[in-house]
């Protein structure tokens, strides 16, 4: 069911420039979607901006048309947070992709929403600076939509997530407002800090068009190991232990041998490993010497943390190691129907929550595959169900929610989240109460309600 | 079984290289094993165990470079993937050519009297694809280059070293003692064969990695510090580098607006017509 667009609203938009529009059936289909791939893409149109001002006309039409839009950014998303899927107008930043020359005396740079991560990274590389936002999909995502879900990804233990990185936004709302919220200031102690009420509000309040990012200092060295332990409470040992050596730890991230399997089935990649283990964890440090990477390494084998392990000997071999990690969400999906879950508990609840998901499934739905990888340092873990052989799609979708609820209640009761880094969007809508209280939700109803009074930005997501 | 390896340390390929004042600028640079030698790495030491039951069936792996101090660290990378013993023969890399190398390889193997050398078909960083040729023909030795298999004969009296030419692949055996240069496909999973590891058996693709077990076992392997003079070397090159530059950047791409522009710049501009 798709609703028709008001006439002449596109012949209004399109006196900005005909290549600002397209009502193509395939730029449809590939603007509608994102990762998520669970629901059929049918908005009525696409847009491309040129700039600010051209973004804020166009939602100034919007706003007088009534017409509902989707921000989008490289749709990388796996919540359905850039899904549209009813006629809405997608407002693609794309063809907004500058980037400001690094100021490398403040350490920021100032971008426009549709620059793609990993040019932002290779940019600031040449300064010997980063933005230190990263994760598997950098190659499309842009940073408008990493501020615009928070995003994290596989360095949240050393830098935190994105909401750290932005000193300076501009924001465009619905009427065409345009907010230049901060700049490049680090301190700036004036009063509510809006400019964090658009991070991670995942378009639901306003455009965000261009930032200024803080930028790191590049680490000169990284050393990449991979080991392999003896099951989740081998990791968090192996955890606690790095934690409390002089290291720092750039990266630790763990997986399971079933997600390793599911890995090596789909690409041409080997195992580090003669033997399996069943659990691995990847271990990245930040500019240490070699003798006290070798010396801690040597510690943990006196004292049995680990079973085996290996240290890249290149930087080609690192890039290796990465990919046994990084490779796995692409091989899930490219070897079975996995239902992805990112959910995020207390670290220290973290064994007890995975013996009793553990129980539940033994007892609810034995023969299913569980793939457990994620950035376990922070407390986050991608749980990932493959749908049995012999199952047909409708009921393992029909049971899958079942599965969701019984998982999200022990979430609840550790206090965890139902979405650590992937956002709400469209897919976790209904679980947002077993994270957030009803006071809390109904706050965010009033601040969507003074922003975007009519429902017209992102319909639909996050609050439903 | 004695099997040399000749290992020379080169940039990391996969970092960009960056050029100051004429010549590759190596201060920031990390070091690697030239990736052909660690193949050859690789192949001794497949060519010595069995692969499947993961043991080694004696024999000994001796990895030698030249180079500076720093150069210990590629040395010790071989040994923690099981090589035996190192020598390093100090030199600065600027100070050496690829006939300083041969040189000083000819003492070594004149002392060590291995039964097969083995090494990379060239070094990535210079490309020059002299050595392995010219060390055997100064030894007088047989020699088989670009080996993209090997196999060890039953008796260890001769390898035969599958190699790929335009037409297929050409198959040389090669008496023992002798030389063999090896290309990218010697790592892939069943191109070494030694009559010890069972026939079906398939490694990984790749070099293996250095286990952390290995790098620890590594620390108390024999590494052996030399200097040119031991082997009765004098560093003299007669191949200097004159200059480096990188190529011209391409010019930006252009849009045409419709065929017959298109074909007006391919005639006029690119002159490809």
């Amino acid at each position: 069911m798709t609703a028709a667009l008001p006439s002449g609203f596109l012949d209004e938009l399109r006196r900005l420039g005909d290549d600002r529009i397209s009502v193509d059936p395939a730029d449809l289909a590939t603007y509608g979607r994102d990762w998520t791939k669970v629901y059929a893409p049918a908005p009525a149109a696409v847009a491309w901006p040129r700039s600010t001002d051209e973004v804020a006309a166009i939602l100034r039409a919007c706003d007088a048309a009534g017409v509902r839009v989707v921000p989008s950014g490289g749709r990388t998303g796996l919540a359905g947070g850039a899904v549209a899927r009813d006629g809405e107008l997608v407002l693609s930043l794309e063809r907004m992709r500058r980037i400001d020359p690094v100021d490398v005396v403040g350490a920021t740079v100032r971008v426009q929403a549709g620059a793609i991560t990993a040019e932002v990274h290779e940019r600031c590389a040449a300064h010997g600076l980063t933005w230190p936002v990263d994760f598997a999909s950098k190659g499309s995502s842009q940073i408008g939509g990493n501020i615009a879900t928070n995003a994290g990804g596989v360095k949240v233990i050393r830098y935190g997530l994105t909401r750290q990185w932005v000193l300076g936004l501009q924001v465009v709302l619905i009427d065409g407002t345009v907010l230049e919220l901060g700049g490049a200031l680090e301190k700036n102690n004036t009063g509510v800090d809006l400019r964090q009420l658009f991070i991670g509000s995942e378009g639901t309040l306003g455009v965000i068009t261009e930032a200024t990012l803080k930028l790191a200092p590049r680490p000169r060295r990284l050393d990449v190991m991979v080991f392999a332990v003896d099951g989740l409470a081998g990791v968090l040992r192996l955890f606690r232990d790095v934690r409390h050596s002089e290291l720092t730890l750039a990266a630790f991230e763990f997986f399971t041998q079933r997600s390793l399997d599911r890995l090596l089935r789909h690409r041409a990649l080997r195992s580090p490993f003669d033997q399996p283990s069943d659990a691995y964890v990847l271990v990245e440090v930040e500019d240490a010497e070699r003798e006290d990477v070798e010396a801690w390494v040597a510690s943990v084998f006196e004292r049995d943390l680990a079973i085996d392990g290996v240290l890249a000997q290149s930087a080609t071999q690192a890039a290796e190691l990465w990919q046994l990690r990084e490779g796995i969400s692409e091989s899930l999906s490219a070897t079975g129907m996995p239902h992805k879950n990112d959910i995020a508990l207390p670290v220290a609840a973290l064994e007890a929550f995975c013996a009793e998901l553990d129980a539940v499934f033994a007892a609810r739905y034995p023969g299913w595959e569980i793939c457990l990888f994620g950035h376990i340092g922070d407390g986050n873990l991608h749980v990932n169900w493959m749908k049995p052989d012999d199952m047909s799609k409708d009921e393992f979708l029909a049971r899958v929610h079942d599965a969701d609820r019984d998982m999200f209640e022990l979430v609840k009761t550790h206090r965890g989240s139902v979405s650590a880094e992937h956002g709400i969007g469209l897919l976790k809508r209904e679980w947002l109460g077993y994270s957030r209280s009803p006071d809390e939700i109904a706050m965010m109803r009033a601040i969507k309600a003074a922003l975007d009074p009519r429902g017209l930005l992102n319909p639909g997501k996050v609050l439903g | 079984m004695k099997i040399l390896v000749p290992l020379k340390r080169v940039p990391d390929p996969e970092l960009k290289t960056k050029i100051k004042d004429g010549a590759i600028d190596l201060s920031g640079a990390s070091w690697v094993v030239n990736p052909f030698d660690e193949y050859a790495v690789e192949t001794a030491l497949r060519l010595l165990e069995n692969g499947d039951a993961g043991t080694r069936e004696g024999g000994e792996v001796v990895v030698v470079t030249i180079g500076p101090s720093e150069a210990a660290q590629q040395v010790r990378s071989a040994l923690a993937m099981g090589a035996d013993r190192a020598i390093r023969v100090d030199a600065e890399d600027k100070a050496i050519d690829a006939l300083t190398v041969v040189a000083v390889l000819q003492a070594i193997v004149a002392e060590e009297k291995p039964d097969l050398i083995l090494m990379g078909k060239q070094a990535v960083d210079g490309d020059a694809n002299q050595v392995g040729q010219m060390l055997a023909g100064k030894l007088g030795l047989p020699q088989a280059t670009f080996a993209a298999s090997i196999e060890l004969a039953e008796d260890k009296a001769s390898v035969l070293v599958g190699r790929e030419v335009d037409a297929g692949v050409e198959y040389k055996r090669i008496p023992l003692p002798g030389l063999v240069t090896v290309d990218l496909r010697i790592v892939s999973p069943t191109a070494v064969k030694n009559h010890v590891t069972p026939d079906a058996f398939a490694y990984g693709d790749g070099p293996r990695y250095a286990s952390l077990k290995g790098i620890m076992a590594a620390k108390k392997k024999p590494l052996a510090d030399k200097t040119l003079a031991d082997y009765g070397v004098t560093a003299s090159p007669v191949i200097a580098e004159k200059g480096v530059e990188l190529p011209p950047a391409r010019p930006p791409g252009q849009k045409v607006d419709d065929i017959p522009t298109l074909v007006q710049k391919l005639v006029e501009e690119a002159k490809a017509l």
